[in-house]
């Protein structure tokens, strides 16, 4: 379009010219807001609604539930040991995460003979289903005959099985700990992934240049691949932050956060409201939604984000 | 232009499709050619792939469609562990099924969700009587009793004579020095189920040799009373001893049913289906293995749990649908299916013509006879979300504090 064949039209055409011109770009990203609109937003929006109203456990609106929802939730005895528990799993799974996953993608970022197979066996965690990785373990670690109690007995540190000390899963304390390296075991292939691609970005000839300069390995690791690697290491843990806090299966099959609520994180507790309490299930979901968004702010500022990755 | 406008209108029209077909799911029934599609939701009874209920449900369907084929009826099957959740999930998101078979809920029929027996099943009064009330909402019955099974104590024979006894357990005292016993032999003295997958059961059990129940016999709850507490106090003890499993509150009926047939369990509550299980485990021949009534603190229970699993119809607002549920129900509760799948899961059966074919079986006659005066659940519409509490946390009071877990359950029972 020429501005001269512009210039000709008359005011009205132009004008309508120009907001057709505005207009295309949205028609073009329109299906895609359409599907954010409708897939991310509008269940938020739901969320929201429902954590006030006041839901029969069947699933009937009965009418308006003011703040009742929330009052009930904060008079759950089981609320504060839940929170709290979230946040040592959020905060156990990715630190220990991202600190193994540090390690392996350097050793697979290195060239040695087998590589090939070990990069293709680590997909395998990831690859296959959680909720079956979570069964694996929730039967091998069976009080009776699991694999893992069946080792350790061998080995002499269990000494006998249906004991206290062979029920793993049954001792809050211990079912926890196992169910954060189960997790930690099924984040380490994503993160060591990203890790690996961010490693392998970082050009050859700067680790050369500092070579003839005289730089140690040690040195050339602090002050080259780990500034480097910035942007790829908090790209993995702000993903491994959000999949860790939202985990579901992992506790789901191995515990089903029993006893009681003594080893349910918010998103499992949130669900076993839900059987009998929807509103008050909204409200848990409403507050984990807020705490996930106060934790990324924090983290992204905490980073400077900005800076470091666009 | 023209071009670039038709490029987006087909992307909308992607987009709209995308999104429908998500919620696309429900829906379904009668179609314009006159045939009728019947979705029936069961509990699975079975133990593995080999007696799935799935097999049994799947064969009156295919029978039925055969005699009636304008009518197909879809069966899908869950486990014990997740049905409850997962019809209520289906109900909460208002994704009804035709027929459910498993557990029955009086608040459905108080929404409002239920058909009454009589407008979906041709002879009501052939339906075990004593099972009425439970299956009833304001006199109304809504609750289809589907089959029943009533509670004794099964014992390990060998471990008992490997552990020198002699006699099965009659009280709470017989059974804690016999399981501290067989547990000196290096197997499970009593296996006690109070996870979440049938908790409410094994508790009443022992509240009921305590002289205590759910509810007084006015019907209001009564689960925090002090015999209930004492019952558990006698429980917290028992596990404390090493006399159970370890961490009863994180174990499941059926995983326990089959570590008994195992041989690994000296004495477990059992209803006639962990028969099967014993059998399918072929570890303990018929004559290891002995069921007796349940032990109270003083004495055997004069009565036991009368457990009965409901089928009910949800209403769906299509009077040819509920003509083809009637067909089906009709057909299902003949005894020929009944006695099927009481033979399968040695369950008894829930209609007044199968019952009378099984009277004088030498297993099903004595647990038919116990029956009539069988205790039962709570009734009333507060105990779905009652159950689904006392579930999840009855199992704590082993582990903390039983006047203060019965309390936050009785809270839970009363708050309506």
């Amino acid at each position: 379009m020429t501005q001269q064949l512009v210039s000709t039209v008359r005011p009205r055409r132009k004008t309508r010219r120009r907001f057709q011109e505005a207009l295309t770009p949205i028609l073009w990203i329109g299906p895609a807001l359409g599907l954010i609109a409708v897939i991310v937003l509008w269940p938020v929006v739901v969320l929201f609604q429902t954590s006030f109203q006041h839901i029969s456990p069947d699933g009937f609106v009965l009418g308006s539930a003011g703040g009742k929802n929330f009052s009930n939730l904060f008079d759950e005895p089981d609320l504060n040991g839940v929170l709290i528990r979230t946040v040592i799993w959020v905060g156990a799974v990715v630190i220990v995460t991202m600190a193994i996953s540090m390690l392996l993608a350097q050793v697979f970022n290195a060239r040695w003979p087998g590589r090939r197979v070990a990069r293709w066996a680590l997909i395998a965690p990831w690859a296959a289903s959680v909720t079956m990785t979570a069964l694996v373990f929730r039967w091998a670690l069976d009080a009776n005959n699991g694999v893992i109690n069946v080792f350790l007995h061998q080995i002499g540190l269990i000494k006998s099985f249906n004991s206290n000390a062979a029920d793993w899963l049954g001792r809050p304390s211990y079912a926890f700990a196992w169910m954060i390296a189960v997790a930690v075991f099924v984040s380490l292939p994503f993160t060591t992934y990203a890790l690996l691609a961010g490693l392998q970005s970082i050009p050859g000839d700067i680790y050369e240049a500092a070579r003839v300069d005289g730089a140690t390995p040690w040195q050339m690791y602090r002050r080259i691949t780990l500034p480097l690697l910035r942007p790829a290491f908090l790209v993995a843990a702000l993903i491994n932050i959000i999949n860790v806090f939202n985990s579901f299966p992992i506790i789901w099959e191995m515990t089903r956060g029993g006893p009681g609520h003594e080893t349910s994180t918010t998103t499992t507790f949130l669900f076993q409201l839900k059987q009998s309490f929807i509103g008050e299930s909204a409200a848990m979901s409403v507050i984990n939604f807020a705490l996930i968004v106060v934790v990324v702010l924090a983290f992204l500022r905490a980073s400077r984000w900005r800076e470091q990755v666009s | 232009m023209k071009r670039r406008y038709g490029v987006v209108v087909a992307l909308c029209a992607a987009t709209a499709l995308l999104t429908m077909t998500a919620c696309g799911s429900s829906g379904k029934g009668s179609s314009a050619s006159g045939t009728t599609t019947l979705k029936i939701v069961a509990a699975d009874y079975g133990t593995g792939p080999s007696n799935t209920s799935q097999i049994y449900w799947q064969g009156i369907a295919d029978a039925f469609h055969q005699a009636n084929p304008s009518i197909t009826v879809q069966v899908q099957t869950i486990n014990w562990n997740d049905f409850d959740n997962q019809i209520q999930t289906m109900v909460q998101n208002k994704q009804y099924p035709d027929i459910t078979e498993g557990d029955y809920f009086a608040n459905y029929a108080q929404e409002g969700l239920l058909y009454p027996v009589s407008d979906v099943f041709s002879n009501p009064s052939n339906l075990l009587g004593v099972f009425k009330t439970l299956g009833s909402y304001n006199n109304v019955q809504y609750g289809m009793p589907f089959t029943t099974s009533s509670r004794t104590l099964f014992y390990n024979k060998k471990l008992f004579t490997a552990a020198g006894i002699t006699s099965a357990p009659q009280t709470w005292a017989d059974v804690q020095a016999d399981a501290a016993a067989i547990k000196a032999k290096g197997n499970i003295g009593f296996g006690l189920p109070l996870g979440p997958e049938e908790a409410q059961a094994e508790s009443l059990l022992w509240m009921l040799g305590n002289g205590g129940n759910y509810t007084d016999s006015s019907g209001h709850f009564t689960i925090n009373s002090s015999q209930n507490i004492e019952t558990f106090q006698f429980l917290k003890q028992l596990v404390a001893s090493g006399d159970t499993e370890p961490n009863p509150g994180t174990k499941n009926r059926t995983d326990l049913w089959k570590q008994f047939a195992q041989g690994q369990i000296g004495m477990i509550n059992g209803s006639p289906a962990l028969i099967p299980i014993i059998q399918a485990g072929k570890v303990l021949s018929d004559s290891d293995w002995a069921s007796v009534p349940i032990p109270g603190k003083t004495g055997p229970l004069a009565t036991t749990l009368g457990v009965c699993d409901f089928t009910a119809a949800f209403k769906n607002g299509n009077t040819s649908k509920q003509a083809a549920i009637k067909k089906f129900l009709d057909f299902a509760y003949s005894d020929t299916y009944q006695l099927q799948f009481d033979k399968e899961y040695d369950l008894l059966p829930a209609t007044n013509s199968a019952t009378q074919q099984l009277s004088s079986d030498p297993v099903f006659g004595p647990f038919l006879k116990a029956l009539p005066q069988a205790v039962q659940y709570p009734s009333s519409t507060a105990w779905a979300a009652t159950k689904t509490q006392i579930q999840q946390t009855i199992g704590t009071a082993i582990t903390g504090d039983p006047s203060k877990v019965l309390g936050a359950i009785q809270q839970t029972a009363t708050k309506g």
